[in-house]
């Protein structure tokens, strides 16, 4: 008797949330639907570079799974490569559009509110971008997902920052539900706690580099809290990248207000940042500190690290001020350079804190005395990498077809 | 049970490398030149000729240095690196997921990935191979031709690496990071 009680409410359970899912709106498409779109060159363009990354995605991956990590040029010394870089990349895009995506509809910013959606949506598919690419870094992924949780690690920061964006995923996923279902109470809730979720895991992601008590040179606070001013700058980048596409650079006047507010937040952010690098740059040099100091003019004189300030820092900050944020259009473009100088950030974040090689003596014949770690990627990684942003791009064109991603009209 | 450690008396070493090619033979390392367990470090001798500086010219054989509050340990996400009954820093292959943290946070250097398993290997104390079958020696201690090594039970008041160092100063690597290591160098 009991058992069949269960029973019954285990299959109103079930009906439940198969009534539930069956309310979420979305549009029934077809292959037909999502090659159909305006071919202009720019769009052809696009999609060709997007099945082109696709189909590396697909070659590095055959490599990878033939090869292992012999396909990657990481060594003993330089065991975090590229697709770390990559990996962190697109997790601070998730937060970022995130942060982006809350203000309208966490926090009730009425402006902002028109992207809500598209950003909470653009920051699933990017999530799901980085989780793809590391899961050809960690070269045990099933047994991480066992271990994970039967062996938890709690000292460890990867174990916080991996088990945090895995929650924050599912709070981003439910939280997109019900902004298409337009329900903004729970939307609310599930966006809040999303979003604290997601700042706890990507300042424990900049803590993986922070709790390196053996690399003086990214020791310490400054990465944990510099991965959500970095989150929230990559965030605005993205917003104005998926709404200058979106509007293909013609935007309705509500879009301008929304964007020449996000320009003018963007300009501040940018200049705490800049005042951040530089005071992370002289602490690092002052005093001669050894490993820390002789670093940071390494780092000086390397021009990722310039490629970095030029392209995410100067560039927008100059667009912006030059008229107080308000021609966007030259922002769509230089937030596509933006996103690049981002790119170079997490790389140079990587590669740096395994610049200085760890045991300074020679141990092999003929060798040299150790100096700096060298390191670039190789072909697989490479593939991979661009892999990934092609599978967001899909992902979020597919999405793009499948769901209305603009402001519901009753707002 | 026991705390293992080592003492090395680094300046009787001549720079043979009997111990490396021991540990490989022991442990079944890898061959190939990042694959290492132990090694043996040395310098460019400083100065000109005839004012050479002897001192800068001393090997330091070096290793895992079994922190007793090892970093490697502190750093992986599903406990693979654990302290094994003798306090031994160990890694357990069959946890171990390579996402190769710890040896980023390694400040000695003295992890490698094992290509056969794919996940990370380092010096074990010869755990698997000589202390399994009730030895109380290292593969690299037994055929030091100088006596560079002393191996011992640091918990044991009775044992040579403790006597050792009541009796000879000596330092670690790296102490200011706190790792509390278990390898000894004699001055
Ligand atoms: S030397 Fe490195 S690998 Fe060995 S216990 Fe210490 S931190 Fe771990
Ligand atoms: S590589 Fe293996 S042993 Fe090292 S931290 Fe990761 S899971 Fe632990």
């Amino acid at each position: 008797m009991a058992e069949t009680v269960e029973k019954t409410e285990e299959m109103g359970m079930i009906d439940k949330a198969k009534a539930f899912v069956s309310t979420i709106p979305y549009n029934k498409i077809g292959m037909k639907d999502l090659t159909d779109f305006e071919k202009t060159p720019r769009n052809n363009l696009v999609a060709v570079l997007t099945l082109a990354f696709v189909a590396m995605f697909v070659v590095g991956v055959a490599i990878y799974l033939m090869h292992g990590h012999h396909a990657y040029n990481v060594t003993r010394e330089h065991p975090w490569g590229l697709l770390i870089a990559v990996y962190i990349f697109f997790v601070v895009s998730s937060t970022g559009l995130c942060i982006v995506g809350s203000l309208g509809d966490v926090f009730g910013f009425k402006d902002y509110e028109m992207i809500s959606k598209r950003a909470i949506f653009g920051s699933i598919v990017t999530i799901l971008a980085g989780f793809a690419v590391i899961a050809f870094e960690i070269g045990h992924p099933v047994t991480m997902l066992i271990y994970n949780v039967i062996s938890p690690g709690l000292t460890s920061a990867i174990w916080w920052m991996g088990t945090l964006y895995g929650i924050y995923l599912t709070f981003m996923i439910i939280e997109f539900v019900f902004l298409l279902k337009h329900d903004m109470k729970n939307a609310r809730i599930f966006g809040l706690t999303g979003l604290l979720v997601g700042l706890a895991a990507h300042s424990n992601l900049g803590s993986v580099f922070g709790f390196l008590n053996a690399r003086p040179i990214s020791n310490g606070v400054f990465y944990p809290t510099y991965f959500i001013l970095t989150a929230f700058i990559t965030g605005i980048f993205i917003a104005y990248i998926l709404m200058g596409w979106r509007y293909k650079l013609d935007f309705p006047t509500e879009a301008k207000k929304m964007l020449i507010g996000l320009a003018k937040i963007q300009g501040l952010l940018i200049s705490i940042l800049i005042f951040f690098v530089t005071w992370k740059m002289l602490t690092d040099i002052y005093g001669g500190m050894p490993n820390r100091s002789e670093v940071a003019i390494h780092i000086l004189g390397s021009w990722t690290f310039w490629a970095e300030v030029i392209l995410a820092m100067l560039i927008p900050l100059y667009i912006i001020l030059k008229d107080m944020g308000k021609s966007i259009n030259a922002m769509f473009w230089a937030s596509l350079a933006g996103m690049v100088g981002i790119f170079f950030m997490r790389y140079n974040l990587v590669h740096d804190t395994q610049l200085k090689p760890l045991q300074m003596m020679k141990i092999k014949e003929y060798q040299l005395t150790p100096e700096w770690i060298h390191y670039f990627p190789s072909m697989t990684e490479i593939m991979i990498s661009l892999g990934g942003l092609g599978l967001c791009v899909l992902l979020y064109y597919i999405g793009s077809k499948l769901f209305n991603l603009d402001a519901d009209e009753a707002h | 049970m026991a705390r293992y450690g080592m003492a090395l008396d680094y300046k009787n070493c001549i720079n043979c490398k009997a111990c490396e090619v021991a540990c490989k033979e022991e442990n079944g390392v890898l061959l190939g030149a990042d694959k290492h367990r132990i090694w043996v470090g040395s310098n460019d001798v400083k100065g000109e000729w005839p004012l050479l500086d002897i001192a800068s010219a001393a090997f330091l054989p070096s290793q895992c240095q079994h922190c007793d509050d090892a970093p490697c340990q502190e750093v992986c996400p599903t406990h693979a690196t654990y302290y094994d009954e003798n306090n031994v820093v160990r890694v357990d292959p069959d946890k171990c997921i390579l996402c190769s943290y710890c040896m980023n946070a390694c400040p000695y250097d003295a992890r490698y990935v094992d290509d056969r398993t794919m996940t990370v290997d380092k010096c074990n104390f010869c755990a698997e191979t000589r202390i399994a079958r009730g030895e109380t020696t290292t593969a690299c201690q037994n055929t030091c031709p100088t006596k560079v090594r002393i191996f011992g039970d640091l918990d044991d008041p009775n044992s040579e690496i403790s006597e050792t160092l009541r009796v000879r100063e000596h330092f670690t690597l790296k102490t200011h990071l706190g790792t509390n290591p278990k390898l000894f160098y004699l001055t």
